[in-house]
């Protein structure tokens, strides 16, 4: 798994290539929660385009993301959902609990 | 190919409880639900409950530690489609820490918790799930119907 990090305005746009998985869920945690809490970050988007797989651990590193953007009072927001991470985020019935567009245009649009 | 009617395939292989290695495990998985026929939705959903059982296994069962972790597959035709002698089973082995069966009930669905949800995913895309604690080692065995029964990735409405 690869992460870079860009920034468009005041968001930063997480663009993730390859699986999500027990071995390397701590560093999308890690990363993740770094942006969030970073200053002049008013929005977090993570870029699941690249993503074919991802488990139950990084569902939770998502899910501890969102929550820590409900505490310090920024967005964060999925886009570019494979049909990998789609059903995961389905089967968990966690799906609707994320803000999740279909590309980043659509995101930053709303 | 075994020779005997019922049993067409078997396939076993011993991992060390390593993260790292989940993903060489996922593309065997994920290969052996494709000659079996499945789709390539199921194929996922599979390798989804094998790697979780898996992952289950380091985090619980051996807690991080290391240890082996022995994977036999098995497809087995049988019978009528989509009962339960058409079937695919994983059948996982751990000499690690056994679980207590009333752990085994997961949290619930829906809310924004981190963790807890692998038992879950395990459930909600094999068709039996059966975990047995066995003295010095612990079972846990894994069965998708082939045809029939249950699709993955039907959460919303059952």
């Amino acid at each position: 798994m690869q992460i870079s990090t860009r920034r468009s305005g005041n968001a930063t746009i997480l663009d993730i290539e390859g699986d999500i998985d027990l071995y390397n869920s701590p560093e999308l945690r890690r990363v993740l929660l770094g942006a969030l809490r970073e200053k002049g970050t008013g929005r977090v988007i993570v870029n699941l385009k690249g993503v074919r797989y991802i488990d139950s651990s990084g569902v939770a590193s998502l899910v501890e993301g969102l929550k820590v953007s409900r505490a310090v009072g920024n967005r964060l927001s999925l886009i570019g959902l494979s049909p990998a991470a789609r059903e995961v985020l389905e089967l968990s019935r966690l799906i609707r609990v994320f803000e999740v567009y279909e590309n980043e245009e659509q995101a930053l649009g709303a | 190919m075994t020779g005997d009617q019922d049993h067409i395939f078997r396939l076993k292989f011993e991992v060390p409880s390593d993260p790292q290695l989940l993903s060489v495990v996922r593309s065997a998985v994920g290969q052996i639900a494709a000659v079996s026929g499945l789709s390539e939705q199921d194929c996922r959903s599979i390798t989804l409950a094998v790697d979780e059982a898996l992952a289950n296994i380091i985090r619980h069962a051996y807690q991080d530690r290391g240890g082996q972790i022995e994977i036999s597959c098995q497809r087995f035709v049988s019978g009528a489609a989509g009962g339960p002698a058409n079937r695919l089973e994983f059948l996982l082995t751990d000499w690690g820490r056994s679980v207590d069966t009333s752990e085994l009930q997961g949290r619930p669905l829906g809310e924004p918790e981190p963790g807890g949800l692998g038992l879950h995913l395990i459930r909600a895309v094999m068709d039996e799930v059966h975990y047995e604690p066995c003295g010095d080692h612990n079972r846990l065995r894994l069965v998708k119907y082939l045809t029939g029964k249950k699709t993955a990735a039907t959460p919303e409405g059952d």
